[in-house]
């Protein structure tokens, strides 16, 4: 993928990130760039998703109120890891990483609503027959 | 052969899925004030949202992409932002809507006021979204919903004065006695209960959930075109039921049982009975998806999974947001809110959130990275661009309708 130049607002920004079981593993909220030593075009070196990267860009008081609320819901201690730009497998409608969602920081209130609510209600593990 | 009888029973389905609490309740309420002199605000608005289905079916079937997805990215993070509170908001009024009304449909049949009914009625809700196949609660709700029929068979066995009938539709007046603005306010709101934006959330979700490809588009067009049109004629037969009965006596309704009332008076207790199956069959299913509606637009906005094809605990933010909404809307249910009121409001707002709707999905229907060669056709265009003038006069005029005539009073 090296190298490839894109629009990285139209071509990146708010694209749908889909997990390599093909699972839906949040939106690119933000983008982590790097400029190169000896100058020239910026980068992009990772994909920041979820933990409050959406209220942060968003910005102003009600940003501001939704990255604290996000901070409180999600809060795990370490800051969080922007999404390393070598695990993107293919870039399209769809942005397909070869990681699973479940490794991925963002993936942390989703796993909590699960273990504590959703997989303690009778009927939770199967898909609908 | 077995294609066909697939298309057959999709059109069908949508036929006796189309009508929801909004169609019944604003349908209802202007036949018996307005006659058939704002049947054309139907049509307007089944043609409107014939147009923009089938678009947004043809993005869900090429792009595999549901709607409020291509609402963040193409209206951008912040401006998205803003759509999703509207739109959900709507949605959450219209799902109270819907709840209220198959309670109210209960209450008809035993007596129970619809109060009592609404803890179950929304626990009922909730199961069959968290057990059932997608396809199968499509299925289920849109064909017993065909029993509205009836409603239409009333109508002919009333036997009006059919040349008189159809003349209040086709050189429509404003009738002695109401103002043009309360005439135009239940034009808009008409217009509004055709398109509600949960239609198109819902859509084309489903088409994703269904994963639609290229060879599903004949199955969503026939869906589209001939179903949703057929739908839109069972509104019309319960405005024609209405005028026909109330209009002549002065009676205006304001509850769900006098909808129901002139195809009593046609077909008796057997008419009264598929009527009342009807309108619980319509306002359940639209219960199912408005509530979908709710969770696929947040996790849609967020990028969370969604959806009835994975184990529920796979999509649990989706269908904690599901289970919330229900429960929110049984909440303000039970303040014994007007559910006529709030069901007016629900297609006002709507109308005034539709071109939120409606706007991305036109120019995605357009993009050639997003859907190839089967972009719009130039006669497409010709009426998706016209519909979105009509839809943006609609929002515009809304709300200053709404206060001038304080709600059509």
């Amino acid at each position: 993928m090296a190298g490839r130049m894109l629009l990285a607002g139209f071509a990146l920004l708010d694209r749908q990130i889909v997990d390599r079981d093909g699972r839906m593993a949040g939106k690119v909220d933000d983008l982590e760039l790097a400029e190169p030593d000896g100058g020239g075009a910026p980068y992009v070196t990772g994909l920041v998703s979820g933990r409050g990267a959406l209220a942060r860009r968003i910005g102003g008081r009600l940003g501001r109120a939704a990255a604290w609320l996000s901070a409180r819901l999600e809060a795990s201690g370490e800051q969080p890891g922007p999404i390393p730009f070598g695990v993107v497998r293919e870039l399209g409608n769809h942005i397909e990483i070869t990681l699973t969602r479940e490794d991925l920081d963002s993936f942390e209130l989703e796993r909590r609503l699960r273990d504590g609510v959703v997989a303690k209600i009778p009927g939770a593990r199967h898909a609908p027959e | 052969m077995k294609k066909l009888s697939g298309i057959a029973l999709g059109i069908l389905t949508a036929m006796g899925g189309f009508v929801d609490i909004g169609d019944i309740v604003a349908n209802a309420e202007t036949g018996a004030r307005f006659r058939l002199s704002l049947a054309w605000a139907v049509v307007l608005g089944v043609g409107g949202i014939v147009v923009y289905a089938e678009m947004a079916g043809r993005v869900a079937a090429i792009s595999h992409r549901p709607v409020f997805d291509l609402v963040r990215e193409r209206l951008g993070a912040r401006m998205g932002l803003a759509n999703l509170f509207a739109s959900f908001f709507i949605t959450l009024l219209t799902l109270i809507a819907e709840v209220a009304g198959i309670a109210l449909a209960l209450e008809l049949v035993t007596d129970v006021s619809y109060l009592l009914w609404l803890p179950l009625t929304a626990l009922l809700v909730w199961l069959v979204i968290w057990r059932m196949r997608f396809e199968a609660m499509e299925r289920l709700f849109g064909l017993m919903g065909l029993v509205l029929i009836a409603i239409a068979v009333g109508v002919w066995r009333l036997d009006p004065d059919w040349g008189n009938l159809l003349g209040s539709a086709t050189r429509p007046l404003v009738p002695a006695g109401e103002g043009h603005p309360t005439y135009l306010y239940y034009a808009v709101a008409l217009f509004g209960a055709a398109m509600t934006p949960y239609e198109v959330f819902f859509f084309s979700s489903g088409g994703v959930e269904e994963r639609w490809t290229r060879r599903d588009l004949a199955i969503s067009r026939a869906n589209v075109f001939v179903g949703f049109p057929l739908g839109g004629l069972l509104s019309l037969a319960l405005m024609a039921s209405t005028a026909i009965v109330f209009a002549p006596r002065g009676i205006q309704v304001s509850h769900l049982s006098q909808a129901a009332l002139p195809t009593a008076l046609a077909l008796g207790k057997v008419g009264l009975a598929l009527v009342i199956v009807g309108f619980f069959a319509a306002t359940f299913g639209a219960a199912l998806e408005t509530a979908l509606s709710a969770g696929y637009t947040v996790s849609q906005y967020f990028g969370w999974q969604w959806g009835k094809l994975v184990a529920p605990r796979d999509a649990s933010r989706f269908h904690l947001l599901v289970l919330g909404s229900i429960a929110a809307s049984v909440l303000v249910g039970l303040t014994a809110v007007d559910p006529i009121k709030v069901t007016e409001y629900s297609i006002v707002l709507s109308a005034a959130a539709l071109p939120l709707t409606y706007f991305p999905i036109l120019v995605v229907a357009n993009d050639r990275d997003y859907m190839g060669d089967a972009v719009n056709s130039k006669l497409g265009n010709v009426f998706a661009f016209g519909y979105l003038v009509l839809i943006v006069v609609a929002s515009l005029a809304a709300l200053p309708l709404m206060i001038a005539t304080r709600a059509g009073a």
